[in-house]
């Protein structure tokens, strides 16, 4: 089969497969510090909460926090973030997992994360480990400008790093279908750069607009949310009410009233496939919610021979690294055998790299050494400027 | 009297934690209240697991989660360290577990591992810290080299290492004292219980409550522990919670916690006052003790027992308060209870059957016998001296109250690299100085100086405190210069210290005769809060000033030079007639349009006349 035959049968084969997908992740970002930010915090639990409500897990919740405002000292309800006056809703809970907060807040973890260049020892949880079935929802929020969003009020992402790193995504195969949202000051620029297929993206508001905050809290004392998110969640709180909901997408940016908003929210649907009416059908449970599917293979397409040859095989593994455990934990077992040999080995000399003693008197030996050195050349000088004198006379 | 009042205290500790190698899991909730209505609930857990069956992955009541990071990373002993807030010795007395079970302000982590060699150590104690990052949400992959020491005599580990290994284990220390603890680390803390938080004491932990404390620490301790005979070894995961609540604040509901000024005609008025009036008030001074039980301290009642706990024994009681034996307690509890009292009637503890809600209610009660309070052993306090951008000092002024015991303790600093101490400035003093030639009180002194960006200073030092005197321990520093993008965020708000770390050496047992092996292991420690380093930060807009300002410069500049060079200057004279036309046309065009505008004006200013 020639390469470019194979790549024709793939993308006939995605195509057909395309509308699947098994798996749901959710990029929830946060990108402002300092307390009078609680409503950017306030704006991604609310999705956080949105999104665990309509089943995602928390293993594949990504949640970045840049600073803490439930147990913040400012804060009169401690380990508590509300995103209504009403105070109806805590978000904070009980069973919460941030897995970037503080000053782990970055543009560079942040794009690491989407990319997974991570190192080594980053554990699973600070890892997005999507694939090319995983549908991802990405959420931002913070402060922003034309092209760019502040990360913490100390630096920037611009959009086409944004787009850069989808690409980057795309390319390793790290997502099927990604709604991009954003929540801050001229966010339909952030979105303006993005090239990679198979992307939504929805942002609060045009070039040269303002996102602005819903409301305050006086016993909180700043705003509790922006008007963007609160309209979402209006919609997402009241209307898909299970992830069994056959609400669209389209109708999700349908609601938005941009005399409530006070912005005018756009979308970008020419990424898609299919455009703007694939978008506008696929569902919101396909983005906010977790759907397990199962992909089965037609059944002419199994091969009876390979599947019993395959799982010979997996036995023959298991039996091997029964077998190597085994002489390992032999070799563990009998220690003593060899115990008389390793006694004579030379036991190795225990060099930590640990503080070192300092002794007052090995101080005062230092200075008797300094001095009888200096002495010493004193004497060397004083001789030689006599010798010298002599010579002369 | 004080002997008496240290040994009812302390018998209350060690009551809990000799039973040692018992049943797999073993949980007590303590309740003390202390002065001025704060109380002290201390949680504590612990959960057994044999060494084969964790060698072989078989967890049942040791948590798979943190098990396989142990054995990923090699850590043969772990401690862990989530507090808030400061301990008011002034006030409550002595720390719960003689301070074994707390940790500065922050987190703090420190973990015996075993390697071949340093760099193995090293590379594991990444591991460990990165792995420990991910499984509580804290921010601990950032104790990397330069947040790390290598303590020399303040830890000693409390299990049972066997001598082979021991040349091995290498002990790492990292603090991060910045890092707050919040709800995102009591929810995977409760994860590790067998009962995570849905029944047994541990249901009364809420974020809500915790967080809300006036001080609180969360421990987690893993330790093995052998048969002195050599028969068997466990592993021991010990969790405790301690906190400090202020009843009178918990008692606020959580929709409404801000507190509202009282009616006038609520006011509880003390009369005998000789200005009380009835536009004046002085508040009545309440003698009784406040009434509260478990629901309004904490929010919820204990959700019944924890099915796994002991049928019998010590081990099956699970709450114990520690009251005046004449306070009135009422048990509002639809299951069934016991209860048994200690000796001198200060404890009471409770056994709790089934599963239906428990809750303790104290009544609002005149009571004239208090539980005597034990004081601490040591005072000890830290604080940065002097003033400006470039230097300053630290002064810690450690205190022993004892009339007659001298206390020998080791001081532990670990300093971050951009606070470089000097040492020949360190300097003790004792106050007051009796007689005319004073031992010096620092008897050794561990040091290592800081390499700027790859390790903090880290320095260790043998004190000896004389009884009813103070040490005061002073050295001045440096503050270094940071790269710009070596500050973080919020750099104006200064940089945390870590705390210093005290451990009391002496005396031991002869004054303490209730001390158990195991407390003696565990030690007596103490520290300081940590410090705010305020560095000298930049202006962060200026770097952006500067590009503007040199981009304009630029831009004049080369402006001023490439106009003329793409330019073609051209004499007036070479510009034909028909060049000059249009341009005589235009002037001829803008003098008509001025002189009928000039006319109308003029016209108008005359009509006003």
């Amino acid at each position: 089969m020639t390469p470019l035959l194979r790549l024709w049968l793939f993308s006939l084969l995605s195509v057909f497969v395309g509308a699947q997908h098994t798996s749901n992740w959710a990029v929830l970002v946060s990108t402002s510090r300092f307390w009078f930010n609680y409503r950017h915090l306030a704006n991604v639990l609310s999705l956080y909460r949105t999104v665990k409500r309509l089943g995602i897990p928390d293993s594949q919740i990504i949640l970045m926090l840049p600073d803490d405002m439930a147990c913040n000292p400012r804060n009169a309800f401690p380990g508590t973030v509300y995103n209504n006056a009403d105070r109806a809703l805590d978000l904070y809970g009980d069973n919460i997992e941030v897995d970037y907060r503080g000053y782990e807040v970055t543009v560079e973890n942040f794009i690491r994360l989407l990319t997974d260049r991570v190192g080594e020892d980053m554990p699973r949880s600070k890892r997005l480990l999507t694939d090319d079935r995983s549908n991802i929802l990405v959420y931002m929020t913070g402060h922003g400008g034309n092209e760019f969003l502040k990360f913490q009020d100390a630096e920037e992402i611009s959009a086409f790093d944004l787009a850069d790193a989808f690409e980057q995504m795309w390319e390793k195969k790290r997502y099927h279908e990604l709604l991009f949202m954003i929540d801050t000051c001229q966010a339909n620029t952030m979105y303006s750069k993005i090239y990679s297929p198979n992307i939504i993206a929805t942002g609060s508001s045009e070039i040269d607009q303002s996102s602005y905050s819903h409301h305050a809290d006086s016993d909180v004392g700043v705003a509790v949310i922006d008007r963007y998110t609160y309209y979402n969640l209006d919609f997402l709180e009241t209307q898909v009410l299970s992830p069994s909901s056959k609400l669209t997408l389209g109708d999700l940016f349908d609601s938005y009233d941009e005399a409530k908003i006070h912005s005018h929210p756009g979308v970008r649907y020419d990424l898609f496939r299919g455009g703007e009416q694939e978008v506008r059908s696929r569902l919101v449970i396909d983005f906010f919610g977790n759907v397990q599917n199962v992909e089965i293979e037609e059944a002419g397409a199994i091969n009876e021979t390979r599947w019993r040859e395959d799982l010979q095989q997996l036995g023959r593994m298991i039996e091997e690294a029964r077998k190597r455990q085994n002489t390992s934990r032999i070799t563990e077992d009998h220690p003593s055998s060899d115990a008389a040999v390793s006694s004579f080995k030379p036991a190795p000399a225990r060099k930590f790299e640990g503080a070192a003693r300092i002794d007052a008197s090995n101080g005062l030996g230092k200075k008797v050494i300094g001095a009888t050195a200096l002495l010493g050349c004193a004497a060397a000088w004083m001789a030689s400027s006599w010798y010298e004198s002599r010579t002369k006379g | 009297m004080l002997s008496k009042v240290l040994s009812i205290f302390l018998s209350i500790f060690f009551y809990f934690t000799c039973i040692a190698l018992g049943s797999d899991y073993h949980e007590r909730l303590l309740l003390r209240p202390l002065p001025q209505s704060a109380l002290l609930a201390s949680f504590n857990f612990r959960s057994n697991t044999s060494a084969t069956s964790f060698e072989q992955q078989h967890f049942r009541y040791f948590p798979r989660s943190l098990g396989q990071i142990l054995q990923h990373a090699g850590t043969k002993e772990l401690h862990l360290r989530f507090s808030l807030g400061r301990w008011d010795a002034e006030n409550w007395g002595a720390r719960p577990w003689d301070g074994a079970r707390e940790g500065g302000t922050g987190v703090e982590l420190w973990a015996w591992v075993e390697a071949e060699s340093n760099e193995e150590a090293n590379s594991r104690w990444l591991t460990l810290t990165n792995a420990l990052s991910g499984l509580f949400c804290a921010s601990l992959n950032f104790i990397d080299a330069t947040k790390t020491i290598r303590p020399v005599m303040t830890f000693q580990p409390e299990g049972h290492h066997p001598n082979s290994t021991t040349d091995n284990l290498h002990l790492l220390h990292g603090t991060l004292p910045h890092e707050v603890v919040c709800t995102e680390n009591l929810t995977p803390f409760l994860k590790l219980l067998p009962c995570k938080g849905k029944a047994g004491i541990s249901s009364l932990l809420d974020g809500h409550k915790l967080f809300d404390a006036s001080w609180q620490s969360m421990a987690i301790d893993v330790r093995p522990l052998c048969e002195v005979d050599g028969s068997g070894c466990i592993l021991e995961i010990e969790q405790t919670v301690d906190m400090v609540l202020d009843i009178d604040r918990s008692k606020r509901p959580r929709d409404n916690p801000i507190p509202r000024p009282i009616k006038p005609t609520d006011l509880e008025c003390d009369a005998s006052k000789p200005y009380h009036a009835h536009d004046s008030c002085y508040p009545l001074d309440k003698k009784a003790e406040v009434a509260w039980n478990l629901k309004d301290v904490f929010g919820r009642p204990i959700k019944g027992s924890c099915p796994i706990t002991a049928d019998r024994g010590p081990d099956s009681e699970t709450v114990c308060i520690n009251v005046a034996p004449e306070r009135e307690v009422q048990i509002q509890t639809s299951g069934g209870w016991t209860e048994s009292k200690s000796e001198d009637g200060f404890v009471r503890c409770y056994r709790i059957f089934g599963d239906s809600d428990f809750d303790l209610n104290f009544p609002s009660q005149l009571v004239d016998k208090t539980v005597p309070l034990a004081q601490p052993r040591l005072y000890a306090a830290r604080s940065i001296n002097g003033y400006g951008q470039e230097r300053g000092s630290v002064q810690a002024v450690i205190t022993n109250p004892s009339p007659v015991d001298t206390i020998d303790l080791i001081y532990l600093e670990s300093l971050p690299w951009f606070m470089k101490p000097y040492i020949h400035t360190l300097k003790a003093a004792i106050l007051p100085s009796t007689n005319s030639t004073p031992t010096p009180p620092i008897k050794e002194t561990y040091y290592r100086p800081s390499l700027d960006r790859h390790r903090g200073t880290h320095l260790e030092l043998l004190l000896t405190v004389p009884p009813v005197s103070k040490v005061i321990l002073t050295y001045d520093f440096e503050k270094a210069i940071l790269r710009y993008t070596e500050y973080p965020p919020d750099a104006n708000r200064g940089f945390d210290v870590a705390p210093a770390v005290i451990r009391l050496l002496s005396p031991r047992a002869p004054r303490f005769p209730h001390s158990t092996p195991e407390a003696l292991k565990r030690g007596t420690y103490l520290r300081t809060t940590s410090l705010l380093l305020p560095l000298p930060t930049p202006d962060f807009s200026m770097p952006y000033n500067v590009i503007i300002l040199t981009s304009t410069v630029m831009a004049l500049g080369f402006g001023s030079i490439f106009n003329p060079l793409v330019r073609r200057f051209v004499g007036v004279e070479e510009v034909g007639a028909a060049g000059l036309a249009g341009a005589v046309r235009l002037r001829g065009f803008l003098r008509g349009r001025v002189e009928r505008l000039r006319a109308r004006f003029g016209g108008k200013g005359g009509k006003g006349e």
